[in-house]
């Protein structure tokens, strides 16, 4: 059986009805932009706080151990760089949390205003609608996650001395935001999908989908005791696990995004 | 050729047929009114007919193209008003009708020229930036029927346009759709408002589960819905009088309470003479007679098989 594919001018007219929508709601749009900024600064003021305050000789050892590229900063700076080192997970966490609310207000959206029957009795193709869906949610989460780490890496270098900047760049930083925060959006997309056929409040489908962001927040306690800091191949592993998981979960969703199930199940 | 065309049609749901063995045509330019109660199957009808979900059993073609062989180019060729218009509350009434218009993938120039001209025909230009939100029901209405206008499509589906609507927004959505009249679309109209499918349709079709009968409204009134002719006498009837009367081949129903004879005929004009004629001469006493034309009404109950007030022996099935 042959696939249809997407056609691109309709994949694109749905991320862009999408967006439009987004832009007119604030809360969602606060969703979206607020966390950037406090990401960018906390994490310079948190290390510019611990700069001073050498860590303990025993996690100093481990922490070096783990990471001997850090062996060149000073013990000021390697508190610092411990403690800017945890926020790579929230970085992670950003392309999970939003795309996961706007596919939830997307599709809740669609679902409580009974539009969806209306774009389906168009000539669209189911694929195009998930397809347009998952990039409008995708897109923005990621690029949201990567301008501010740009930002942050650039704050870094004004601020801070040249060993931190090494440590923001660093592989498992280029790992985490490139490969693995893709990978996490993708997945979050696809939780919003799931959970979304079938609750009809978004911020309910935020909870549930929110589990998402558990195992990111068992990685951010394992770092923050130091006794395992992972790198960059770490993360592109993850990137890998976590991708087959969203691919495999797009099947599912896709079956839920069925012409049929969303007139006759979708309530 | 008909632009419809159903053979053996039916949708199950679970173990539950919503319709079935559904056979009619529907010609080029008719307007066709599905009646029938909740859950007769109107909806699943229309959706089977606009290729949104596909036939547990028999065929359709929607201008000559088979439902299941290019469910996207019937698509193209249909246009449907929801049951609810559906529209997003935060975009103008031009960008909803502009999306629309890409998913049917109409160029930019052809979908400005046919926004503005249906906006301008149903008259609603003047309110072509504001967000639909903030649009009443009943011009919410429209905008869902221009939008299903978009893509000049061969037969329009209005699902219940007026339900929910109050008489002015009714009205409003009633005059749009005698546009689409007057300019020779093919419509199939569902609606459980009566007086609305006697005024708009040329052929109504009865379904519950299955089609029951199709017919124009004319034709269906003169054979089920005939007259009635009530008939106040100085006495409380006798069993001999009422037993007269039935007898008259005419009749095709008499009820009596307190004086008053409800008698059922074929014709109210042409018969009543008969009856008050059969009612003398069994001795009994006229003092008024009132003959009355049967209604759309009567004839949804006879051939519904129902009364008013006696509940729907099929109310529980409610499907799709």
């Amino acid at each position: 059986m042959r696939l249809a594919m997407p056609r691109p001018d309709i994949v694109a007219a749905v991320v862009t009805r999408d967006w439009e929508e987004t832009l007119r709601n604030r809360l969602l749009l606060a969703t979206i932009l607020v966390p950037p900024v406090v990401l960018t600064i906390v994490p310079l003021i948190v290390g510019g706080v611990t700069t001073g305050l050498p860590l303990p000789a025993a996690v100093a050892r481990q922490a070096i151990a783990l990471r001997p590229d850090w062996a060149s900063l000073s013990p000021g700076e390697l508190t610092a760089a411990l403690v800017i080192q945890q926020f790579l997970v929230f970085f992670l966490m950003m392309p999970a949390y939003i795309p996961l609310s706007i596919a939830s207000y997307s599709i809740i959206g669609e679902k409580t205003s009974r539009s969806l029957e209306a774009v389906l009795s168009t000539p669209i193709r189911t694929i195009e609608l998930l397809a347009g869906k998952a990039i409008s949610a995708l897109l923005p989460g990621v690029a949201v996650g990567w301008l501010t780490y740009v930002a942050l890496i650039g704050l870094t270098a004004m601020l801070y001395s040249p060993g931190l900047v090494g440590v923001v760049t660093d592989d498992s930083w280029l790992a985490g935001v490139f490969l693995l925060g893709p990978a996490v959006g993708l997945a979050s997309v696809v939780a919003g999908v799931i959970v979304s056929a079938r609750v009809s409040d978004p911020r309910t489908a935020q909870q549930i989908g929110g589990i998402i962001i558990v195992p990111l927040v068992g990685v951010a306690v394992i770092q923050a005791s130091a006794t395992v800091l992972f790198g960059g191949p770490s993360y592109a592993l993850g990137a890998l696990i976590v991708l087959i998981i969203s691919l495999m979960g797009l099947v599912l969703g896709a079956r839920l995004f069925g012409r049929e199930t969303i007139l006759t199940r979708w309530r | 050729m008909p632009v419809l065309r159903m053979e053996g049609l039916g949708r199950k749901f679970g173990a539950t047929w919503a319709v079935r063995d559904l056979s009619l045509d529907v010609r080029a330019g008719e307007v066709l009114g599905l009646l029938g109660p909740n859950g007769a199957g109107k909806t699943t009808t229309v959706r089977l007919l606009a290729a949104l979900i596909a036939p547990t059993a028999g065929h359709a073609w929607v201008d000559g193209i088979e439902i299941r062989e290019a469910p996207d180019e019937i698509r193209a060729r249909v246009g449907i008003l929801t049951e609810t218009p559906g529209l997003y509350d935060k975009l103008s009434a031009e960008r909803n009708l502009d999306y629309f218009g890409k998913l049917h993938r109409l160029p930019a120039a052809v979908r400005a020229e046919r926004i503005e001209r249906w906006m301008v025909a149903l008259g609603m230009w003047d309110r072509r930036r504001d967000p639909a939100g903030t649009l009443s029901k009943g011009t919410k209405q429209k905008l869902a029927i221009i939008r299903a206008l978009l893509h000049e499509p061969r037969v329009v589906f209005l699902d219940e346009p007026t339900a929910a609507l109050d008489p002015e927004a009714a009205y409003v959505v009633r005059e749009a759709i005698a546009i689409l009249r007057a300019e020779g679309r093919t419509i199939v109209l569902c609606t459980h408002n009566l007086d609305e499918a006697e005024r708009l349709c040329d052929r109504i079709a009865f379904l519950r589960g299955s089609l029951l009968r199709v017919d124009s409204p004319a034709r269906l009134r003169g054979e089920l819905g005939g007259g009635r002719v009530t008939i106040r006498l100085a006495e409380p009837a006798s069993p001999a009088l009422i037993a007269a009367v039935e007898a008259l081949s005419v009749v095709r129903l008499v009820e009596h309470e307190s004086g008053t004879l409800g008698v059922r005929v074929e014709n109210e004009k042409h018969d009543a003479p008969i009856v008050v004629r059969a009612i003398v001469d069994a001795g009994g006493g006229v003092v008024e007679v009132r003959p009355e034309v049967g209604t759309l009404e009567q004839v949804y109950f006879e051939i519904m098989g129902v009364r008013p007030g006696a509940g729907d022996p099929d109310s529980a099935r409610e499907v799709a």
